[in-house]
């Protein structure tokens, strides 16, 4: 199946190149980028999550939490580490939840998004305030002729590359996902899961800096869509549900997509919501292209 | 004694409310009263519907994410009056039949695709929001036809019409499981859906129904806070999904186990009330109400799981 989205991927592209003349440009080729980029980033923490059999729908929360936290106007040495730490301190709650309280990772996730809303509204109840010149020196700055926003993709792709299919952490991370069995083969099921739920918040932690130097300030509820965005490039990527199976490859297919789609129907002038309504049926579709073997979750 | 200590320890909710109900007896000892508690009770009856379906779908080992889509829906098309101003029947119908249809979609992705319930109502959930926010493109609804709004306001025997209804449905659901067949059936996939499947119990049937009457009861949900309101609202529904998550599982109904029968999410959507109440009065903000929600949710949770055998 992870053939679906590469060729659906280069349909859209040809399709726009041809539709409109404001496609295969240099600006907005570099703009994609930067809008795929943040997407890119959540998608691959979740899909970390998802191929051990679990689901974060926190991840969005992280994102609005962590605009708010830099935004706070503190020195950049101080916020930075503070966001990132806050961060990995969710992903720790939501492995620990599931893993050791055996709490539905479904229930964990869902709980923690309405903690960190609260949390995020109570330091920032509207979108305003100014983030550390740093951050939207790096977003938005290049090295040489090529784009930063660029060159964070690439790294993030390699990085999980090796991570998911050349270390010992990604075999243990199938392993655990694959069945209930991996444990009796000396996989440390437990602590991979949480390490797992530590990486996906790390990773929207990363994603939530990344749209705040975009942005320049923080904002509440940026983050909203992104939980269910990423189910959705992770799922188009090939990515089984179940857990067990999936790759970069696919997720990085799966995002380009979603974020080539509304590229392209920004610049057909399709209204957000119509965008809304495909991006739901998308999503419909992908997971009726999944087979399962049990009814449920 | 023991028959007490088994029924409350059946679900977390009955201790819970007893909990609450004393600590708003001794800070606002003013509010005990019948007929104030009732207008605060009534306010969560679309909580309470909603979560009579909830609770179903949850103990075939499913779930809905599409509530809120389905309420926002029913809410813009009453009160763009789509249904008509004064025909009950037309607002009724409609409404139950949309909730029908998106319980079939729902049910059948989820029991004959085997599609993740997870992704399938969350996905239906947003087709549904963009639904309404295309067709309200921007502008908010009308008003909420008059009709609606007496028959909330109505008070047989001094009781709250949307209450009674609530109480209805609620014992209807706990006949349907306690006493046909088809609620042996429920509780048979729950506790496993291979094993039922062996013992000739049509598994994918049963969750399609769960799922249809889960539609069915959003709706009427989505009928009582349409009624609740004068004009109609694009805002709410997230909050509405994750409340009646958090009162199911308060009420000791978790995915495949429903310990807490009926009566168990019941009481949890009363500790709703009762907490909406404490924290109006004591004036605390919208965000602590969502951390206190989360946290209410997550510690019921880890409770739940550290009792599983």
């Amino acid at each position: 199946m992870w053939w679906i989205p590469v060729v659906a991927l280069l349909a859209a592209a040809v399709y726009l190149s041809l539709a409109t003349d404001r496609f295969a440009t240099e600006r907005n080729l570099t703009n994609l980028v930067a809008q795929a980029g943040p997407l890119l980033l959540v998608s691959l923490g979740q899909m970390l999550v998802v191929v051990i059999r679990g689901l974060d729908l926190s991840v969005g929360a992280v994102i609005s939490l962590t605009t708010a936290i830099v935004a706070l106007e503190l020195p950049a040495p101080v916020s930075l580490p503070l966001a990132l730490l806050a961060g990995a301190c969710v992903g720790l709650v939501n492995g620990t939840l599931t893993v050791r309280f055996r709490v539905h990772p479904i229930i964990a996730t869902l709980a923690m998004a309405g903690i960190l809303q609260g949390v995020t509204q109570l330091l920032r109840p509207v979108a305003g305030g100014r983030v550390p010149e740093v951050l939207g020196a790096v977003v938005n700055g290049s090295v040489g002729p090529v784009s930063t926003p660029i060159l964070l993709a690439l790294v993030a792709i390699g990085g999980m590359t090796l991570l998911l299919h050349r270390s010992r952490l990604g075999l243990h991370l199938f392993a655990v996902g694959g069945g209930e069995t991996a444990g009796s083969f000396g996989v440390a099921e437990g602590r991979t899961r949480i390490t797992a739920y530590v990486l996906c918040s790390v990773l929207a932690t990363l994603t939530g800096l990344f749209i705040a130097g975009r942005i320049g300030s923080g904002d509440p509820n940026i983050g909203g869509p992104f939980s269910v965005d990423s189910i959705t490039a992770v799922a188009l990527g090939g990515t089984q549900l179940a857990g067990g199976i999936g790759s970069v490859g696919g997720t990085v297919a799966g995002a380009a997509f979603l974020a080539l789609l509304s590229n392209g129907m920004n610049l057909l002038n399709v209204s957000a919501f119509v965008q809304t309504i495909l991006k739901g049926t998308i999503l419909l579709v992908v997971v009726l292209l999944q087979p399962r073997k049990n009814i449920g979750l | 004694m023991r028959t007490l200590r088994h029924w409350l320890g059946s679900a977390p909710s009955y201790a819970v409310f007893l909990v609450l109900l004393a600590v708003l007896a001794a800070t606002r000892p003013e509010m005990m009263k019948l007929n104030i508690l009732g207008i605060f009770f009534r306010q969560v009856v679309p909580l309470g519907i909603v979560v009579i379906g909830q609770l179903l779908v949850m103990r075939v080992r499913s779930i809905d994410l599409s509530l809120g889509g389905v309420i926002l829906l029913i809410n813009y098309l009453l009160s763009s009056g789509f249904f008509g101003q004064d025909h009950l029947l037309w607002m009724v119908t409609g409404s139950l039949a949309i909730g029908l249809g998106v319980g079939l979609v729902n049910g059948w992705l989820v029991a004959y695709r085997r599609a993740s319930a997870v992704v399938v109502t969350l996905a239906v959930g947003i087709v549904l929001i963009g639904i309404v926010e295309s067709l309200a493109n921007g502008r908010p609804p009308g008003d909420v036809p008059d009709l609606l709004g007496e028959l909330y306001n109505w008070r047989p025997g001094g009781i709250p019409a949307p209450v009674v209804l609530w109480v209805l449905l609620v014992t209807l659901m706990s006949l349907l499981l306690g006493r046909l067949v088809w609620g042996r059936q429920v509780d048979a996939v729950g506790a496993n859906p291979e094993a039922a499947h062996l013992a000739g119990v049509p598994v994918a049937r049963t969750v399609l129904g769960a799922h249809v009457l889960c539609g069915l009861m959003a709706a009427a949900g989505g009928l009582v806070q349409t009624a609740s309101i004068a004009v109609g609202s694009l805002k709410f529904g997230p909050e509405l999904v994750l409340n009646s998550i958090a009162a199911t599982i308060l009420g000791g109904v978790i995915f495949g186990r429903g310990t807490g029968g009926v009566w168990g999410p019941f009481f949890g959507v009363g500790c709703f009330a009762l907490l909406f109440t404490l924290m109006t009065t004591l004036g605390i903000d919208a965000p602590v109400k969502l951390i206190v929600q989360g946290a209410i949710i997550g510690l019921a949770a880890v409770v739940y799981g550290l009792r599983r055998p």
